[in-house]
């Protein structure tokens, strides 16, 4: 027993860790992480960082579990609790808290449709995005293993769940987008050359398209609560008979030329294939058969054979070299910042995952408890991975070797709602927040082609002088700032909330003693008095330990 | 770089201990490089009745050529104010496009790549904004004046790069007026950089440096924002470029790249004449006229003119053949786009169109060619590479040529 363990760690420290060896030495997931992600420090030579702080761990695990900031009484609670074991037990509550299907949803749905998408942002088809969220939503409620859902999305049957395919409609852009966000691979590389770092070619691509080149996306009239602005709603379905067809270079072509007419080729049809795989072997449609005629917005008849429903098989089956990787590698960027393969939807030669004994040890471990998503969410956040240091010396944004807690700006979903609870509505008030046009057009996408953050000129414009902070910071109705304002404690106690309520921390000394200065002259003087809260409120709102999660 | 520290990274971060000291803006930063107004001819400018004039052709039209003060040019007699500036124009009369609708075209001729990649390729703007940008200065780099010529945004060169619009006539947007007094301002500024202060101490992160950073462009920008305030100034000019939203557009641009913007972009509304080319265009030009001409004067005047690049351009031209409503439709085969300044070698016509003008006769042009053209005059380098994640991708396509007849280089 003790031979075999020291066996085991020697394995670890060369990263050659096996993950049925994890499993025989009965480790949770959690220590496996741990333990690789130390054996890097070490190797790198790292000095190890310490643990966050409470406080930077409850700001950071509700943000991430839950998707706003907690209130002042989750926040004191915690702080107070003496149990050794209170991280775990918060956990274990966000997990089973309704926000976090509501988190999972927002995170998913964003990274399938993104922010600028005509169809699903703006006024065309807002309402279907939050039927999308909203299906999506009863997925993680029930804890649908991912391998489960990633089949729905695909086969489109679900009310709600069309608009991966409505807003990637046609051939081109299902295969990119399925590709991308479901296989982690950009196949689409290879469609007008063979790709760049794979051996994949033009013919790889087409063969993909096969699989979806049947599908169709129609809009058929809907009940009014449910429809796009056009009053209709989507639907997926596939035709029976239809083919990629690839025409070849034709002789003496060159590349980026057209061919002369007298070259001019008919394409041939090309059969499906899967990524890497064997070409579908499918049945013959039946002899004779003529698609029937479909009126506009007609859904055709269901296929006997339908290569759309291989694909899903093949994609979700145990042994399917991507899938899971790609799921696991996405999760585990959404919690540590950096996906072991960075960017998440780029798995290729020339770009090797870091921890590749890690993330094959998460990968099997993940298909072994049949793609719980929970389970694996609950591993990541409890490691002391996760739970590192917010301070240190290190610039990167998402440092790779996760020596320091990654740094990302708050969506506007989570700055809408973490506003409605730092300034006093609530819980059920964040909940039903939307954030404004406004919000999403100058904080909605704060980074760069690779993710880096950047803060624009009109965000902060929009902090100073538009409404909407200044409007939640303003005493009124029984706000947070109202409260404080008309309250009998002293100025102490009211720093102290006031930090504690939208910094989820108390403040230090230094601080309460400039806030209480801040806020304690002129207090004869309603007006003034109120004005100088609105300031306090804003200050802290707008400060970059209230904009990003760390 | 006064009030900045650099850090080993390279990266700016604002010394916010400096925040609180009064700075004056505007005459210290005229020593930035290079500079541009690009005017954006919403709708297809008609290159036949500008241009590339057809007289005495079937397709020629109603109007009639000028001379100009070059021999060997002429343009539409509608247009006598620009005639006067023709020494300094590159007409360049061989645009041959790709993207002939609105929509694509708007993109295209501002991103020169298709909108079918589908790929979040950044507006001219951004992109001499991130090159050419004076970091000193207190002002946006890149100003989009009205929003009529579409909004594209800085792509993948982040938020940083994104285009600040200001209404129409130049007036600033609601939100960049303080909403609270400068006393107010002050303080909450102050008791805002004691929080930032000893958040830093601790965390080096960058994304919480640039947070700071633009914070601190903020507020001197609510500083500087009389820059955008000509109201005293255009009582004076109005008569000559004319009093109306383009017209004050036009000056806005010239007293905002003198102090020290990089790009400005003005759109004027109307050249999609499907129907009745004749009046609608003359109507146009009697706006675009006086405008573009004083533009041109003052800047010259000034001393601007050789390090400010001035670009006509649309998102195509229109159909040499006049249709059955006396219009001209959507054209991108043999079109027209002006550049004058900023080193340009004006004076002179490039490429042309046949007899008719329904083709390109000599040097055709690609959105490509005049990109590498415009970024090769701001000193930008046409093929410089960024990165979408891990994909690669250029400033102009494969194959894209600078016109060494305009740039001289």
């Amino acid at each position: 027993m003790f031979v075999s363990r020291i066996a085991a760690i020697s394995l670890i420290v060369l990263g050659v860790l096996s993950p049925t060896a994890a499993r025989a030495q009965g480790s949770a997931l959690r220590d496996v992480i741990d333990r690789e992600i130390k054996a890097s420090w070490a190797k790198e030579k790292i000095a190890t960082p310490a643990k966050a702080s409470d406080p930077t761990f409850l700001r950071r695990i509700y943000l991430d579990l839950v998707g706003m900031i907690p209130t002042y009484e989750e926040t004191t609670e915690f702080l107070k609790d003496t149990d050794p074991k209170k991280r775990e037990k918060l956990i274990d509550k966000l997990l089973a808290d309704p926000r976090f299907a509501r988190q999972q949803a927002h995170a998913w749905d964003l990274a399938m449709l993104g922010r600028k998408n005509r169809l699903v942002e703006g006024t065309i088809g807002y309402r279907n995005r939050e039927r999308f969220r909203q299906w999506l939503v009863k997925q993680f409620e029930v804890n649908e293993p991912c391998d489960r859902i990633a089949a729905k999305i695909l086969q489109a049957e679900e009310d709600g769940s069309q608009l991966f395919f409505a807003a990637n409609n046609n051939t081109d852009e299902m295969v990119t987008s399925v590709s991308r966000f479901f296989l982690a691979t950009q196949i689409q590389r290879a469609k007008c050359h063979d790709h760049p770092f794979e051996p994949w070619t033009q013919k790889d691509y087409h063969g993909m398209a096969g699989f979806f080149v049947r599908t169709m996306v129609v809009e058929v009239p809907g009940k009014p609560e449910i429809t796009n602005q056009k009053g209709k709603q989507y639907r997926v379905g596939e035709k029976t008979v239809g083919e990629v067809t690839f025409t070849l270079p034709a002789p003496n072509q060159k590349p980026g030329e057209k061919p002369a007419k007298k070259d001019k080729k008919d394409g041939v049809p090309i059969r499906p294939k899967f990524l890497n795989g064997a070409e579908l072997t499918e049945p013959e449609p039946p002899s004779g058969f003529v698609e029937p005629k479909l009126k506009p917005n007609e859904v055709p008849p269901k296929p006997a054979f339908s290569r759309r429903e291989k694909f899903i098989g093949w994609m979700t089956a145990k042994d399917n070299p991507y899938f899971a990787k790609a799921a696991v590698n996405r999760i585990w960027a959404q919690f540590m910042g950096r996906g072991f393969v960075h960017p998440v939807d780029d798995f290729n030669r020339q770009n090797e995952p870091s921890y590749p004994a890690l993330l094959k040890a998460i990968e099997s471990e993940f298909v072994a408890r049949k793609f719980d998503l929970k389970w694996l969410v609950r591993e990541i956040v409890n490691s002391e991975a996760y739970q590192v240091t917010d301070i240190g010396p290190a610039t990167d944004a998402l440092p790779k070797y996760y020596e320091r807690a990654r740094i990302r700006p708050l969506s506007v979903e989570e700055l809408t709602a973490s506003l409605h609870i730092a300034t006093g509505p609530g819980v059920e008030s964040a909940l039903k927040s939307e954030p404004s046009a406004q919000m999403l057009q100058y904080l909605g996408e704060p980074t760069d082609g690779q993710g880096r953050f950047q803060g624009s000129l009109s965000e902060h414009l929009f902090l100073h002088n538009g409404d909407q902070f200044r409007g939640m910071c303003r005493p009124d109705k029984g706000n947070l700032p109202e409260k404080l304002l008309m309250g009998a404690e002293d100025w102490n106690a009211k720093v102290e909330r006031m930090f504690l309520s939208v910094l989820s921390r108390p403040a230090n000394s230094e601080e309460r003693e400039r806030f209480v200065k801040y806020l304690s002259v002129e207090t004869k003087d309603a007006k003034m008095a109120s004005q100088r809260m609105e300031d306090a409120m804003w200050v802290l709102v707008s400060c970059s330990e209230f904009r990003f999660n760390r | 770089m006064k009030g900045m520290l650099a850090t080993a990274g390279g990266f700016a971060v604002a010394n916010w201990g400096a925040l609180t000291n009064s700075q004056t803006l505007a005459q210290e930063v005229r020593r930035s490089g290079k500079r541009c107004i690009m005017l954006y001819m919403e709708g297809g400018a008609s290159q036949t009745d500008t241009f590339d004039m057809k007289p005495g052709r079937p397709t020629g039209g109603e109007f009639r050529p000028i001379q100009t003060n070059v021999t060997g040019i002429q343009v539409c007699e509608y247009l006598p104010n620009i005639a006067r500036h023709a020494d300094k124009l590159a007409i360049i009369r061989s645009m041959r496009t790709q993207s002939v609708d609105h929509g694509i075209g708007g993109y295209h001729m501002h991103t020169c790549y298709p909108s079918s990649q589908r790929f979040p390729h950044p507006e001219i703007g951004a992109m001499i904004a991130k090159y050419c940008e004076n970091p000193e200065s207190d002002l946006p780099s890149f100003v989009k004046i009205g929003s009529t010529s579409g909004i594209y945004g800085a792509g993948y060169l982040g938020p940083q790069y994104e285009p600040f619009v200001v209404s129409d006539d130049g007036r600033l947007p609601g939100f960049a007026n303080p909403g609270v007094s400068a006393e107010i301002q002050g303080r909450r500024g102050e008791l805002l950089n004691f929080m930032e202060q000893r958040f830093a101490e601790q965390r080096a992160g960058e994304p919480f440096a640039a947070h700071r950073t633009a914070e601190l462009r903020t507020i001197r920008l609510m500083r500087a924002r009389q820059a955008f305030d000509v109201s005293a100034e255009w009582e004076r000019a109005k008569d000559r470029y004319g009093d109306n939203r383009f017209g004050r557009g036009c000056f806005t641009a010239m007293k905002l790249v003198e102090a020290g913007v990089s790009f400005v972009e003005i759109g004027h509304y109307g050249h999609d004449t499907h129907i009745d080319n004749f009046p609608i265009s003359k109507a146009n030009y009697s706006v675009l006229d006086p405008a573009w001409g004083s533009l041109m004067h003052d800047l010259h005047q000034r001393g601007l003119l050789r390090d400010t690049l001035v670009v006509w351009t649309s998102e195509f031209g229109r159909t040499p053949a006049i249709n059955n409503r006396a219009g001209r439709d959507h054209f991108g085969r043999a079109w027209t786009i002006v550049l004058a300044g900023g080193g340009i070698r004006g004076g002179q016509h490039y490429g042309a169109s046949n007899r008719d003008g329904f083709e390109v006769e000599e040097n055709p042009v690609s959105e490509g060619d005049l990109f590498a053209t415009i970024y090769r005059t701001m000193g930008i380098n046409p093929r410089v590479r960024h990165y979408l994640g891990s994909r690669p991708i250029w400033a102009t396509p494969e194959g894209s040529r600078p016109i060494q007849q305009l740039t001289g280089k």
